[in-house]
């Protein structure tokens, strides 16, 4: 956290970005004849887009980092596992980008005036709860494939945009055809974004019970697969002694 | 004579090693992922979001302002790229102290990632149009296509000025990430100009893309040259007073660089 303070590419991330996606989703979807529903989208979007970004890239920077500046071998020789070192960072990148809703409302409601009548703060909450869960455990499941590869990371980064079309960040996934909306629905983000969009509004479905189900026992499986990267991480890395040179 | 041939053979020299050595997505992962699957889910995301809130009709419009903007992604972090890596190799104080004519090298930076800008838009573009199932039977290709090399020119004059910042800054890539994604919202992307407010209209016809954009929207629905000409004309324009602001910005930041030494000291 200290470290992103003085970093300029961390305020643009939890400054600029999501501004930036807020400003274009209330210029697109607040019309004088828009429905409630969509405004929300543009409320809320850029918030999430700039947590999410954070979220999951952060991790892998860190990563990365380690990589570039010859310390990536140091961390697996410590006595605490990588897991534990990696959740460290990741919380600290869910705090951070947390913040990327404080400009994102703020623009919405005092440059546009908008804001959300119809908010279920109840399940607004829970159904946070559990995105944010998602989130940290996309992040330490992702981590270990940026340690085994260096491309891994350029790669994510370039589909950036393709996890804010299949999580339905700033649009519902209803609104993609069927072979998105099944590539969305095995992401775990994704229904918790549905829920807290439904908990915003009076219409459409409010099954909540399934949605909060469904992305957490996604990220129950992801977390499974993430026991078998980090073994398979740690093996890697004392069998060879190359994980730098990756 | 002789002087005009040795400047354009430093211009394709220092073309052809900048591709080579500064193009930094010159590998098949890295251009798959930051030139292939960056710009096309950025023009679907857009698109999507735009049919999302105006319906299919209004796709091609999306799509269009999205695609163009694009292309200013090759136009301004790739030339500002090329001069935060010269500091980052550690080669700018070698490029400073050569001889060769500075405005050659400096618009010589500038056209592989035009080349690269022009390549980009037409793969999102194309993927674009085949997803949405876009009707462009009625435009007219060859503007449309002369509004997109005219943009890589443009942005890329941009880019230019900004680049030059590289010479005093290490953030040259912060900048590049806010003077992309102020484009988004500046230059009639997403949404026309006319929606903004009045003092910000000002700064977004002082861009380059924004006329340009404008252009290939009256080209995609069938607007010939002369209808256009005036905005072709003025992003030309725009496009040519950055750059000549951005070489003077470069001599001015090299001269003031080279007192006491300081390249690599900011």
């Amino acid at each position: 956290m200290r470290l992103r303070v003085i970093s300029p590419f961390a305020m643009l991330a939890w400054l600029f970005f999501p501004t930036i996606f807020a400003v274009v989703g209330l210029y697109v979807l607040s019309r004088p004849s828009t429905a409630s529903p969509q405004l929300a989208y543009a409320i809320l979007g850029g918030g999430l887009v700039g947590y999410w970004a954070i979220a999951y890239l952060d991790g892998g920077l860190s990563i990365q980092n380690e990589r570039w500046s010859g310390t990536l071998e140091q961390i697996f020789a410590v006595p605490t596992p990588l897991w534990v070192i990696v959740l460290g960072k990741v919380c600290g990148s869910l705090l951070w980008g947390l913040l990327s809703f404080v400009p994102t409302i703020a623009v919405a409601y005092f440059g546009f005036h908008a804001f959300l009548p119809h908010i279920d703060a109840g399940r607004f909450a829970i159904s946070f709860a559990i995105l944010s869960l998602s989130f940290l455990v996309v992040a330490v499941t992702l981590t270990p494939l940026y340690a085994l590869w260096r491309w891994a990371l350029p790669m994510l980064n370039g589909f950036e945009m393709g996890f804010y079309i299949l999580c339905g960040f700033m649009f519902p996934v209803t609104v993609l055809p069927a072979w998105a909306r099944g590539a969305g629905g095995l992401l775990a983000p994704t229904w918790a974004t549905r829920a807290i969009y439904a908990s915003t509004t009076n219409q459409g479905p409010h099954d909540f019970g399934s949605w909060w189900f469904a992305s957490m026992g996604l990220s129950v499986v992801y977390l499974v697969g993430a026991v078998f990267l980090y073994r398979l991480v740690d093996r890697r890395a004392r069998a060879s002694g190359e994980l730098a040179l990756a | 004579m002789k002087q005009f041939g040795a400047a354009v053979a430093v211009f394709a020299r220092s073309a052809y090693l900048q591709y080579i050595a500064l193009f930094q997505w010159a590998t098949i992962r890295g251009y798959v992922s930051y030139k292939v699957l960056l710009p096309i889910t950025q023009i679907l995301f857009f698109v999507q979001l735009g049919v999302f809130a105006s319906g299919r009709t209004n796709a091609l419009y999306y799509a269009l302002g999205n695609a163009l903007q694009v292309t200013a992604e090759a136009g301004i972090y790739g030339v500002i790229a090329t001069v935060a890596n010269e500091r980052q190799n550690g080669t700018l104080p070698l490029l400073l102290a050569s001889p060769a004519n500075r405005l050659v090298t400096f618009l010589s930076r500038a056209s592989v990632n035009v080349i690269d800008g022009i390549a980009t838009v037409i793969v999102g573009l194309g993927i674009t149009i085949v997803i949405f199932g876009l009707d462009l039977h009625r435009a007219n290709l060859l503007l449309l296509g002369l509004c997109v090399v005219l943009i890589s020119f443009t942005t890329a004059g941009l880019g230019l000025l900004f680049g030059s910042l590289g010479l005093i800054t290490r953030d040259a890539i912060t900048i590049a990430n806010v003077v992309y994604y102020l484009l988004l919202i500046l230059c009639g992307v997403n949404f026309p100009v006319s929606r903004l407010p009045s003092v910000v209209q000002v700064v977004s016809y002082g861009l380059p893309l924004t006329r340009g954009v404008e252009a290939a929207r009256q080209a995609a629905a069938g607007a010939s040259i002369k209808q256009v000409g005036g905005l072709l004309a003025g992003e030309l324009f725009v496009g040519i007073v950055y750059a000549l602001a951005g070489y003077l910005v470069f001599r001015l930041m090299e001269a003031f660089s080279r007192r006491g030494g300081l390249q690599e000291a900011f």
